[in-house]
């Protein structure tokens, strides 16, 4: 796959426009551009499934302000980092499924369901559901995230700057966001002081890295 | 967790020829502990198998078990025909006995589960 040589960009003709350089640079240097577009495919439907379960997740936190508060802008840089990186599929001449189930299926990381089984009519049995096992589920979500972008920022360093730019971004707020939720659950479940190092966001979601917006001037 | 870990086995690690890491074609012996997954323990050993979700989810880190057992304890999303089309996945695979897996096995296991209409193969590979 990688080992094979492909053909290099030198081979776009002048005013074809069935080619993009963008992406025969990227083969030049050893990239499959192919391959790499299949895999945030793969990773921006985990950001958007874990979007959506993070909703779920953070409205279970009841009573918990400062939980639900930083699952809010977990779950909304989760989002940013969907929306960052979908059109880079498209440049990369990939598209996004059609069907949303084909989305969720090839998401790179796990489902983040609430914890807890249904009841018989349909609704969450929240007689058991812990504070603990929700953070769990944050905590391994993050975790799940900080790997997959780990392995794009390897498949694409020194040979795609633009994808390499994005992923290495977003891996930054996914370490913030492993951070906060080994703090809160450490706190929660075992009662220990294990400090993020962090404040909170300055709006929610800010997403410092991500978005458009002066660089991290949380910091 | 009480249980002692002493229990330690032998994992060959057979790289294919045409795999595109750098061990393409060797052959690794890993000492592996129960507790151990064998991505880890390669990966500790020098062997840098590829991976991703580390759950047992994505399937990235599939290989095929030749010879020996593992289990899934923590594996996302595996199940038991996975295991009797003989795949693995060695993020979450911990070792029962000494055993054999020919790594690097994810286009081979994606289109196992398609031609099953499991995902991912079935939300990847169809048309
Ligand atoms: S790395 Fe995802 S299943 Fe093993
Ligand atoms: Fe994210
Ligand atoms: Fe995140």
């Amino acid at each position: 796959m990688a080992n094979e040589k492909e053909h290099g960009s030198g081979s776009v003709e002048p005013g074809d426009t069935s080619k993009r350089v963008g992406a025969e640079v990227i083969r030049e240097r050893g990239v499959d551009p192919e391959e790499l577009r299949e895999k945030l495919i793969d990773a921006i439907g985990a950001e958007f499934t874990t979007y959506y379960y993070y909703t779920n997740l953070r409205m279970h936190l009841a009573g918990e302000e400062d939980y639900k508060e930083i699952t809010e802008d977990a779950r909304l840089e989760d989002r940013a980092h969907f929306e960052l990186v979908v059109p880079r599929v498209y440049e990369l001449e990939g598209s996004l499924p059609n069907d949303i189930r084909d989305f969720a299926d090839r998401a790179s990381c796990p489902d983040a369901e609430v914890p807890t089984p249904m009841d018989g009519s349909g609704e969450f049995d929240t007689s058991e559901l812990e504070v603990e096992d929700i953070l769990e589920v944050l905590l391994e979500a993050e975790r799940c995230a900080i790997r997959t972008w780990s392995e794009i920022c390897d498949m694409t360093r020194g040979a795609d700057p633009r994808t390499y730019d994005m992923a290495q971004r977003i891996l930054n707020e996914e370490m913030d966001h492993e951070a906060w939720f080994i703090e809160l659950l450490s706190k929660e479940r075992d009662g220990e002081i294990n400090p993020a190092g962090h404040f909170a966001r300055g709006e929610p979601g800010d997403a410092p890295y991500t978005k458009n917006n002066p660089f991290n001037d949380s910091a | 967790m009480t249980q002692s870990s002493d229990d330690t086995w032998t994992v060959t690690i057979v790289v294919p020829e045409e795999s595109a890491l750098d061990e393409a074609g060797e052959t690794h012996k890993v000492e592996i502990s129960e507790d151990e997954t064998i991505l880890a323990a390669a990966r500790s050993a020098g062997v840098w198998l590829t991976a991703d979700c580390q759950q047992g989810w994505c399937i990235t880190c599939a290989a095929r078990l030749v010879d020996g057992d593992v289990v899934h304890p923590n594996a996302r999303r595996y199940d038991t025909e996975d295991r009797e089309a003989g795949y693995i996945l060695t993020c979450t695979a911990k070792p029962r006995a000494d055993s054999t897996v020919v790594v690097e096995q994810y286009d081979e296991f994606l289109e196992y589960r398609a031609a099953n209409n499991k995902p991912p193969g079935s939300s990847k590979l169809s048309d």
